[in-house]
């Protein structure tokens, strides 16, 4: 698709950055006027449009690898031991009460006795990487990925946990990473939304939409759910059918008669946002239906996410989708799993074997294919793939033979973006109880993936309350660039 | 009571006190040894681990079990309920030692201490029982803060300040508008001309009353020719009862309240917080009542503390207000009804929440960052955090927590509570005999039918047959599911079987029972949920929590205020209160200091108090950080106004609606919100009275197309803060979909009562659910009346910035996104009520007067000529659309009405307080 023009999203270009900020609506005071404006100074951004409250695109202030993220958000604690973290003598002590107490979210570990994994472990791709068998597919790209068995956050439950590794904190009420990055580099599709979500189309999964949440950040910077299914966008089309070349006329009528209002108060840029916003609704329609339509693929592609098999079709829909929009520019897209049978589906504390195999099945195929389609289109290299879960899992058993949920370890994956390939960081004790060599922090995560965008994390900062936030928060949190993860070829 | 030392005193006994630690005096260089790197083993190094792991749950993080506290040395050098547990050098004399020594701890269930680990406490006991905690009470330092963090100007006594004399006496209508004058005039500017009348009478309806005035009530204004028709005007507002919805709304904002429980994660679990609804009725009756702010704050804080409402017989009205009262300090987030997250962080989280509404609601202060250290940019001590926090530990002690299951109360007193339950004990009793006895009677009956009916079963099955129908559902075996599957239809015997068979006088007992069965359930007592809070016990401890761990708990700190608020000694404020009933009186205390006359504390409340009632009368506060007035927020804009207005709102009762009349009668609040750049000189000082003395009338100025010379406001002020024109305000959330309804004529005005439920749809919108609604208008009331959650707002409401409640909200946003646009074109909602405002503009015009009708009802004004064509072009264009679509004349007509109409809701004009 033709990448358009990019002009401003929600406010006319020429307007003053004085404009902007009023425009906004948020009544930023001056102090907001001066950081912003030091910002740039610090950035060294030139462009006068840079880190302002809009949708344009604006250069990193450092050289960038990537500039766009897609995040395929794997909620419910994937099991380390299952899936990425072969651990033997968790094997060998099978049964047996483990030396230290784990700490326990539910009941049922009570007897804090070991369970082993029950699946078999192996070397994948040119790396020798090991990964378990029942991701096959992802197994398939082990030379593209970066694998990280080290990381651990900071509660053992799925609304804090996942808060956390979107916000960068337990505590509700910051943005969202998608949200800090739209507000950082502006998008470069002005006929869509900056930051996208595709969520399983029969509902949330858990903790809903406070996992796109702009908090404090200006409303735009927000993630717009865009559905799979039916219209993309929630009020795209009247709720009621009406004959064509209605709506055309409605929108005439109303551009007269705000303009006329507009021309009252000649110095209200928040009117003229509103006139662009009813024109850039009008473009959307046709942009969404034009961007989300699967037709446009070819079989094979098609086949590559599973959409040839219901069981994988749902989810290897939106992972497409994703591709697609980043493709056409959009800065963030967060892909999220099925929500049936459960809307934390990687949450296995009755049995990991079925429960794993269960979402295994409708997982792993789509999120390989989108590595892979990325990288045969040379997206790879400037779109970084995030796979992970909120927290890991137990090496005790839950009730005989399930887990319960482990924040002091748990496994991710980065792809592309400048992020190494066939590389293994980190490793976790024995058992897999913690996370012990490379320890990597949700903040250090967040510190990394603003690096490769070009942003320095203590840098990009935005006032609220009179304090200049920032994602990561790294005065109280040490976050820091986890270098070990990048690819060293690829730097200047 | 003495403590080891590192250096083996002897043998030291550590002797508990129930409260109080008392110090033993060292002799001189043992305080350097403490510096000293430790040798043998440490309590915090080598003990304090395996206790945390084993041992801390009950005694200390979530509870002091037999009123032990392990989490430092100091704490459990002072023992428990039954005395020491611990004696440096001897075991013997160490129940520490010995119960998990001999494995009585911990308790059956926990995993067991290691004989290593029992052995690394037996081995720190022998080696003298050292600690790197010295246990030396902190330095408590008269005052932690300098005269100058005093001399800051929020923090200082109001001043007393008169209106500055003017210019332009005749725009100085009140002493309001000399104050904004005088700043516009040192800049060479002056206010705007006042609002045309069908413009301000928009404006008041919107601001007082939230809701748009009718074209009939604008009219009423308009032909008002009285001097004091304005005035009037707003006092007919401020008598409405939907003043204190408006109003109260703003309240609630920052009180932070939803109806809902805990942290609202998920679309579709919506967690009832039951009757939390009747704090926001409270609220909304208390603005009607113009209740005087410090009694209207007493209550929330301390609403409990009034009353001694734990042994009164029945609960006055005036006990179950005051009780509503303090769901104010509900507001925060409270998970702990879930048993996994009942734990010491959510619970600490909780009052941390609390502590920290307050104090953004009344102070305009962040006090977050002093709960780790002290605050970077403002004089707010770490300590102060946490004598802050003690005032509601006695209502939330994390070592005694109550679930909010547990915590909230009946609406009846907790003895004719009792003495209800065992009625209902009584009368259920009766229930369930009753029906016992009608199935005795029944089952000989439905045993011979059935058998009756059997004999159409095969034989061979027929007893097993019989067997399945007689087990219940969900005890069925496979076989036995089968039987009940195959033949339950036919073999069902139906209740009128029975009863036809029943003879004559089992008829009659029958009858008897069920009359009984049917008046029964009528005498059962039901009550109603208040979410309050209220002291729980004694008083505890409370600590000063390093870096805000509470496993770090440091000094023990007394119950106080922000030091650099107070001057003098808290504990004189806490002495000098009389609660009434079983509780501490902190609360009141608190009450007490931040509405007592001529501190710096209750200045720098009434401040708070009075810029947010400006931010909402003019779009921005003079303070504009109305979250802020620290040292990193914005500078008023209009100190001396503030402070002005601050003693005035004091001095005159804390009453609100005077205050609201007062700004709203200044010809400030009058003037009009834009002035057309070729008029801007009108707005320039000199420019309109020059010309006026001239004879030129405005008209004259105005028709010049280059600016007068003069000092041009825009380019002056363009922010507009010294306030030479009114802003222009979109309207928030609540007031867009009420005005929506209000325009289309189904606005349900009832007020009070449970919130109306919603749902949220796969399609991730809100709507109102569609069934068990109290009546079929309720989808049309005020929205302050529909269910408020934390994250999932109704989704129109959603769209215009209705504030995720994390915490609260002091100051709303408002944006334009495009989501916006999408949802006043297409949602159903507002088609629907665009349709609606079509057939009320059908039903009172006729044709060719229409459009004027719906200009009226929408926008309060009417068409100029010019609009008017171009609604009438629409209007004809969509009827003949329908009509190509087979659609007669009628319908046409009606279809057509209703795209102008939901066009109108959809200009910006209708979005706009102008």
């Amino acid at each position: 698709m033709k990448i358009p023009t990019p002009n401003a999203h929600n406010f006319p270009a020429e307007l003053s950055r004085r404009d902007l900020l009023r425009a906004s609506g948020l009544g930023f005071g001056s102090l907001v006027l001066s950081c912003l404006l030091a910002e740039e100074a610090q950035a060294g951004a030139g462009s006068s449009a840079a880190l302002a409250v809009n949708l344009a695109p604006r250069p990193s202030p450092l050289p960038a690898q990537a500039r766009s993220v897609i995040m395929l958000m794997q909620n419910g604690g994937p099991g380390q031991m299952e899936l990425f973290d072969p651990k033997p003598e968790l094997a060998r002590l099978a049964g047996q009460t483990y030396g230290e107490k784990v700490e326990m979210f539910q009941k049922g570990s009570e007897g804090n006795k070991l369970l082993a994994g029950p699946f078999r472990f192996r070397p994948c791709g040119q790396c020798g990487m090991e990964l378990s068998e029942v991701i096959p597919h992802l197994a398939t790209v082990a030379d593209d990925i970066c694998l990280v068995r080290s990381m651990h956050t900071e509660h053992n439950n799925h609304t804090e946990a996942l808060v956390m590794l979107n916000t960068g904190k337990i505590f509700q009420g910051r943005p969202a990473l998608g949200s800090w990055i739209s507000y950082a580099l502006g998008t470069e599709n002005q006929n869509l939304p900056a930051y996208v979500v595709l969520r399983d189309p029969e509902g949330y999964n858990t903790s809903g939409t406070l996992l796109w949440q702009n908090a404090w950040l200006p409303a735009l910077f927000r993630g717009t759910e865009f559905s799979t299914q039916g219209p993309a966008v929630l009020n795209l089309r009247p709720a009621r059918p009406q004959p064509s070349g209605a709506q055309a006329d409605d929108l005439a009528l109303l551009s007269r008669l705000n303009e006329e209002h507009r021309r009252r108060y000649p110095r209200e840029s928040e009117l003229e946002a509103r006139i662009r916003n009813y024109e850039l609704a009008a473009r959307m329609q046709l942009a969404t239906g034009d961007t989300l339509d699967p037709a446009r693929e070819s079989p094979a592609t098609q086949k590559r996410y599973g959409l040839d098999n219901p069981e994988t079709a749902g989810y290897g829909l939106r992972c497409l989708m994703a591709r697609r929009l980043v493709e056409t520019g959009v800065r963030f897209v967060q892909v999220f799993p099925p929500v049936k049978p459960q809307f934390q589906p990687w949450d296995s504390h009755k049995d990991v074997k079925t429960e794993n195999e269960q979402i295994c099945a409708k997982t792993d195929l789509p999120s390989a294919g989108l590595i892979k389609d990325l990288k045969q289109r040379g997206l790879l290299d400037s779109t970084i793939v995030l796979w992970t879960g909120e927290f890991g899992r137990l090496p005790v058993s839950q009730n005989g033979s399930g887990r319960d949920h482990n924040r002091n370890a748990f496994s991710l994956i980065l792809a592309g973006g400048g992020f190494k390939r066939g590389h293994v960081h980190g490793a976790t004790d024995d058992v897999g109880y913690r996370s012990v060599e490379g320890r990597v922090s949700v903040p250090d995560l967040h510190a990394t993936i603003l690096h490769q965008l070009g942003f320095d994390h203590r840098q990009l900062t935005y006032l609220h309350h009179g304090r200049p936030e920032t994602l990561t928060d790294a005065s109280v949190t040490k976050a820091r660039i986890v270098g070990e993860l990048i690819d060293g070829s690829l730097r200047a | 009571m003495s403590r080891p030392g590192h250096r083996p005193i002897a043998r030291l006994r550590v002797v508990a006190r129930t409260a109080a630690v008392a110090w033993v005096v060292f002799g001189a260089g043992a305080a350097a040894l403490f510096a000293a790197e430790p040798e043998g083993p440490l309590y915090e190094r080598d003990v304090l681990p395996i206790l945390t792991a084993h041992c801390l749950k009950c005694h200390g993080r979530e509870a002091r079990k037999a009123g032990l506290d392990l989490r430092t040395f100091t704490l459990l050098s002072q023992g428990g309920e039954s005395g020491s547990v611990l004696t440096a050098g001897s075991l013997k004399e160490s129940p520490l030692y010995e119960r998990i020594a001999d494995r009585s701890m911990p308790p059956e269930g926990e995993l067991p201490l290691r004989d290593e680990q029992i052995e690394a406490v037996r081995r720190w006991i022998d080696a003298g029982a050292h600690a790197a905690d010295t246990g030396e009470p902190p330095q408590e330092t008269a005052s932690e803060t300098s005269a100058e963090d005093r001399d800051f100007w929020a923090f200082r006594p109001l001043a007393r300040n008169e209106p500055p004399a003017v210019r332009q006496t005749v725009r100085a209508r009140t002493p309001v508008d000399a104050f904004v004058l005088a700043k516009l005039e040192e800049r060479g500017l002056s206010l705007a001309p006042d609002a045309e009348p069908r413009t301000l009478v928009r404006r008041a309806y919107f601001d007082l009353v939230g809701l748009p005035p009718s074209p009939e009530e604008v009219d009423e204004f308009l032909r008002d020719a009285s001097a004091d028709a304005y005035e009037r005007l707003l006092d007919r507002l401020l008598a409405s009862p939907h003043f204190g919805e408006r109003w109260g709304r703003h309240w609630l904002d920052a009180s932070g309240y939803v109806d809902t429980a805990g942290g609202d994660n998920d679309a579709g679990i919506i967690k009832m917080a039951d009757g939390k609804w009747r704090y926001r009725d409270y609220v909304i009756e208390s603005f009607n009542d113009d209740k005087p702010f410090d009694r209207f704050l007493t209550e929330q804080l301390a609403g409990d503390e009034l009353d001694d409402w734990r042994s009164a017989e029945h609960f006055t009205p005036e006990m179950i207000e005051r009780l509503t009262a303090t769901t104010f300090l509900r507001s925060s987030s409270d998970d702990t009804d879930e048993n996994e997250l009942n734990t010491a962080d959510i619970r600490h989280g909780v009052l941390a929440r609390t502590v920290e509404t307050v104090a953004s609601n009344l102070l305009g202060l962040t006090v977050n960052c002093a709960r780790c250290h002290s605050h970077k940019y403002d004089p707010i001590p770490h300590r102060d955090y946490y004598r802050l926090t003690a005032i509601f530990t006695p209502a939330m002690n994390p070592q005694s927590w109550l679930q909010p299951r547990d915590r909230a109360l009946a609406d009846i007193a907790p003895q004719e509570k009792a003495a209800a339950e065992k009625h209902n004990a009584e009368i259920r009793k009766r229930i369930d005999e009753a029906k016992r006895r009608l199935s005795e009677i029944r089952r000989p009956y439905q045993d011979r039918l059935l058998d009756q009916k059997l004999t159409g079963v095969p034989e061979p099955i027929r007893g097993d047959t019989k067997t399945a129908l007689q087990t219940p559902a969900d005890k069925r075996n496979e076989v036995q599911k089968y039987l009940a599957g195959k033949f339950e239809a036919t073999l069902r015997v139906a209740a009128e079987d029975v009863a036809a068979a029943l003879s004559a006088e089992d008829r009659l007992q029958i009858a008897a029972l069920e009359a009984q069965l049917a008046a029964l359930p009528v005498q059962l007592k039901s009550w109603g949920t208040i979410q309050a809070v209220y002291d729980v016990g004694q008083p505890p401890v409370t600590y000063l929590l390093k870096r805000g761990n509470h496993d770090a708990p440091g000094a023990p700190v007394a119950p106080g205020f922000l030091s650099v608020l107070s001057s003098g000694d808290p504990a004189a404020v806490f002495a000098a209160v009389h609660p009434t009933g079983a509780t501490s009186g902190r609360r009141l205390a608190l009450a007490r200091w931040l509405t007592e006359r001529d501190t710096p504390a209750a200045a720098l409340v009434a401040r708070v108090m009075v810029n947010r009632v400006w931010q909402q009368l003019f779009g921005v506060g003079i303070v504009e950080t109305a979250d802020n007035f620290g040292h990193s927020g914005a500078q008023p804009t209009h100190p001396e106004l503030l402070d002005w207005l601050a003693r005035q709102w004091i001095e005159a009762g804390y009453r609100w609606k005077p205050l609201v009349k007062r700004l709203m009668l200044s010809s400030v609040y009058r003037q009009a919100s834009t002035v057309e750049p070729a008029r801007a000189a009108d707005v320039a000082l000199g420019g309109r009275d020059a010309a006026a003395t001239a004879g030129a009338g405005a008209a004259a100025t105005g028709a010049t197309t280059d600016a007068p010379a003069g000092p041009d406001p825009y380019s002056i002020d363009p922010a507009n803060h010294l306030l030479w024109r009114q802003r222009l305000r979109r309207l928030q959330s609540e007031a867009v979909r009420d005005a929506i309804l209000a325009t289309s004529g189904k606005l349900d005005r009832s007020m009070f009562g449970p919130p109306i439920p919603i749902e949220a749809k796969a399609d991730g919108s809100v709507v109102v659910r569609d069934k068990d609604l109290p009546s079929a208008t309720s989808p049309w009331r005020r929205s302050m009346y529909i269910l408020a959650r934390r994250n999932y707002h109704l989704s129109m409401l959603d769209v215009f910035d209705q504030p995720v409640v994390s915490t609260n909200c002091t100051r709303r946003d408002a944006s334009a996104v495009v989501l916006q646009s999408l949802a006043m074109l297409n949602d159903g909602f507002v088609i629907e009520q665009a349709g609606h405002f079509a057939e009320r503009v059908a039903a009172a015009a006729p044709v060719d007067r229409q459009v004027l009708a719906a200009f009226r009802l929408a926008l309060a004004r009417e068409p100029t000529a010019k609009e008017a064509a171009w609604c009438e072009e629409l209007l004809r264009s969509q009827f003949d659309r329908y009509r190509q679509q087979a659609a007669n004349d009628e319908e046409a007509r009606r279809q057509a009405l209703g795209h102008l109409c939901q066009m109108l809701l959809n200009a910006s004009e209708f979005l706009y307080v102008q």
